[in-house]
């Protein structure tokens, strides 16, 4: 392998993408799909990071992933808002208990 | 107004009152009409009589001998012919007019005291005046058509009222029969008139003066006269065949030989119908049928005419002798005197049988009356050996008979030629018939003289029937002792009519000469119109004929022995006469005539033989075939029916059912993408995303 370059550094937010989706979407644990939601955010920053290391002249892409951090932060306070919302209609955060669109 | 458009009114009022009266009583409820009917129809009756007296005297005093015809073209035929509606007046048809009306009069007023009681009373008057209607119809036709017509309701009437008790069996079978066979003349009738028609188009009947559109004879006239022919000589044979044609209708109606049998089973009607129908009007009709075609009968027709009235005046004459129902006795009678009036127009004695008609209408429908009193009066006992002695409680009544019996015996003064109307009429006709054998002996060699004596033999069985049946009825002991204690004279409604026309048999004498002047009038007009006809007749007072017929008849001493003799015979009853009846030899001619010379058996093997057969044939096609074909298409359209319910089941009902199936598998297929697991709609999103991503790359950079 030759030096580190830009196609290890997508690949590992790659991975962590991938993880991230197959988290959201097999979990049913409500907290979990929370983890997998941050983890697809923070693949997304590494990207951010790892773009800029390539790009000359500016720090867009840092300041990027800063903002991505914080609107992790805030979404996670929704989701855990709507995760209590939740709790208090269903007794239970597993989200197979929500089929009201069952047809 | 002159004197034509005042007579034709009158005709015509005369002519649509009982019309009126019919309709009125049959529109108007029971309630309204019931009782009434019956002075209601007799006054409109003689209303009607009234203005045709008025009519007649009119016509008296008339200038011209010539008809009054009045014509409205109604209906046309094509070639120029036309279907006329109006009437024809001439001494004939007033004469006729005044004479139905009287009399329909005196029997509406006869039937009021007759048919009470009965339960359809007021039906029976709104008959009588429709009859009426129609004989007056046929009186005033103004051509043979408009007269055909007025002939068949005359016929249907006389159907209604001999069949007016049809719940008995009696009147059912005798109405019937009279009506078919009266249809069996017409038949004749119709080939008559449609030679007739075939020649000369549909024409007017008697001439006018004046009248610009033709008529029967001119144009018969003018036909024959374009090749050379006319009536008298060297006639064509269509138009012999067209006058027996038409004369055959007059055989149905009139109830001559071989159509005779329905006139005696007619007696089965209510004797108020037996007076009028069978005495004075409808059987009257054929006699005056003939007596308007006169003038286009040809010398043949004429033998024909009066052969057929010979035949049917002798062979009534001897039925009438042995009959012992009085009403049945009278109907022979009628028979017997209509065969004189045929023979009398048949050998050229029309004035005389034209008389013989009026008389015979007065004297034999004053003759039917009283023996319908007797009826009435013996409890509807008909059957003149329960009779006997009636005279004492029933004076009027027997001396209306006897006055009737003298006048139909044509009773004279003997060595004068004063006499009672039968007297004038009678003998004019077998003087008549004597010029008639006469002349024809040269074609007819010894069987001329049938034509003379039979009549004359006839007239002294007239005689000596009448007074048989006067006899039997009214004179001697009482031979039924529980209804003669019953009996009693009739009202005065029925008692009435019949002094009356006794009283006018006896008055028509000073009617003779006027009349016979009235109708020679007539035919004297005729003649100077161009139409000319077969005539020996009678000539005057000293012809041949005339002193032939006082020899004959003894110079009116004939009359006396056969009336003293029948009298004589019957007053102790039947006594005598069923010795007579039993020598060997007699003993079969009796039963011969008393069974009517089996004409009703022989009818009724071949005619009703042969209908009935056809009958049966048309019952096995209308069986066989026609329902067969019927049922047929029946099954057929069943089976169609089933194929198409088939049809409708399976393949209709599966395209619906088969939609609505596959919607519903569709609809169950799409409904799984709604499972309501959060999930499986992330991923969805998340696939759509990838697969755009990979659309839009690919789209910018090609594979």
């Amino acid at each position: 392998m030759s030096s580190i370059g830009l196609t290890h550094f997508v690949l590992v937010s790659f991975a962590l993408l991938v993880a991230g989706v197959v988290t959201v979407l097999t979990k049913r644990n409500a907290i979990g799909i929370l983890i997998g939601v941050e983890l697809i955010l923070n693949a997304a920053g590494i990207n951010f990071v790892a773009f800029n290391r390539y790009s000359y002249g500016n720090m867009d892409g840092i300041m990027f992933a800063v903002f991505i951090i914080v609107l992790a932060a805030a979404e996670a306070a929704i989701a855990l808002a709507i995760f209590l919302n939740f709790y208090n209609n269903f007794s239970s955060i597993d989200v197979e208990r929500a089929d009201g669109l069952r047809g | 107004m002159d004197t034509d458009q005042l007579i034709t009114g009158l005709v015509t009022i005369s002519l649509m009152a009982p019309l009126v009266t019919a309709a009125a009583i049959t529109l108007l409820t029971r309630r309204v009409m019931f009782k009434a009917a019956g002075w209601f129809a007799t006054v409109v009756m003689a209303g009607s009589f009234v203005c045709a007296l008025f009519a007649l005297l009119q016509w008296m005093g008339r200038e011209g001998d010539s008809a009054i015809v009045t014509k409205v073209p109604w209906i046309p035929l094509g070639g120029g012919d036309w279907l006329y509606l109006g009437i024809l007046y001439d001494s004939l048809t007033g004469a006729m007019l005044a004479m139905v009306t009287g009399i329909s009069t005196l029997v509406h007023l006869y039937s009021i005291g007759y048919m009470e009681g009965d339960k359809r009373f007021n039906r029976f008057f709104a008959y009588l005046s429709l009859f009426t209607f129609s004989m007056l119809g046929i009186v005033t036709a103004n051509s043979i058509i408009m007269l055909f017509v007025f002939w068949e309701l005359v016929g249907f009437t006389s159907y209604l009222l001999i069949g007016f008790w049809f719940e008995k069996r009696g009147p059912q079978l005798a109405c019937k029969k009279a009506f078919v066979m009266n249809r069996i003349g017409d038949a004749g009738f119709l080939v008559g008139f449609g030679i007739l028609f075939y020649q000369v188009g549909a024409k007017l009947m008697v001439p006018a003066v004046g009248d610009g559109d033709g008529n029967m004879f001119a144009a018969v006239h003018d036909l024959l006269a374009a090749s050379g022919q006319s009536v008298t000589e060297n006639p064509p044979a269509w138009l012999t065949v067209a006058g027996i044609g038409l004369f055959c209708g007059a055989i149905g109606k009139s109830a001559q030989f071989p159509l005779h049998t329905w006139l005696p089973d007619a007696m089965e009607g209510p004797t108020p119908v037996s007076s009028i129908v069978h005495s004075a009007t409808m059987v009257a009709a054929g006699v005056y049928l003939t007596g308007r075609i006169y003038p286009i009968l040809t010398p043949e027709a004429h033998l024909f005419v009066a052969t057929i009235g010979l035949i049917t005046l002798v062979m009534a004459a001897c039925m009438a002798l042995v009959m012992t129902d009085i009403k049945r006795v009278l109907a022979y009678s009628t028979l017997s005197q209509l065969g004189y009036m045929i023979l009398g127009l048949g050998t050229g004695a029309y004035a005389f049988a034209m008389f013989h008609l009026i008389t015979h209408a007065f004297f034999k429908c004053c003759l039917f009356q009283c023996s319908g009193s007797v009826i009435n009066a013996m409890h509807h006992e008909q059957d003149m050996r329960h009779y006997g002695g009636l005279a004492k409680k029933m004076p009027i009544t027997a001396l209306c008979y006897f006055v009737c019996t003298l006048a139909i015996a044509g009773a004279s003064i003997p060595y004068t030629l004063i006499g009672i109307s039968g007297f004038y009429s009678k003998d004019g006709i077998i003087a008549g018939a004597y010029n008639f054998g006469h002349a024809a002996e040269g074609t007819l060699g010894a069987w001329a003289a049938l034509f003379y004596w039979g009549p004359t033999v006839v007239a002294y069985l007239t005689v000596f029937y009448m007074a048989r049946s006067f006899a039997l009825t009214f004179l001697g002991k009482p031979r039924d002792e529980e209804k003669y204690r019953h009996a009693h004279e009739a009202p005065w409604t029925m008692t009435l009519p019949q002094g009356v026309l006794a009283i006018m048999a006896i008055l028509t004498v000073p009617m003779v000469l006027p009349f016979l002047d009235l109708i020679n009038g007539s035919l004297d007009a005729m003649k100077d119109l161009g139409v000319t006809w077969v005539q020996p007749g009678v000539h005057g007072p000293d012809d041949h004929g005339v002193h032939f017929v006082h020899g004959a008849l003894l110079h009116g001493l004939a009359w006396i022995i056969a009336l003293v003799a029948g009298i004589a015979l019957y007053m102790p009853g039947m006594r005598y006469s069923a010795k007579i009846a039993a020598v060997p030899g007699i003993n079969v001619l009796h039963r011969w005539i008393l069974n009517k010379f089996y004409f009703d058996a022989l009818y009724d093997v071949f005619v009703v033989g042969l209908a009935k057969l056809i009958a049966f044939v048309a019952r096995m096609v209308d069986t066989w075939i026609v329902d067969g074909a019927v049922n047929g298409t029946a099954v057929l359209t069943r089976w169609l029916a089933d194929c198409t319910g088939i049809f409708d089941n399976r393949v209709v009902d599966g395209v619906a059912n088969g939609a609505a199936a596959l919607t519903h598998s569709g609809g169950q297929l799409l409904r799984q993408t709604h499972g309501g697991r959060v999930r499986h709609y992330v991923l969805v999103v998340f696939a759509s995303a990838v697969i755009v991503l990979l659309i839009v790359v690919i789209a910018a950079h090609g594979l």
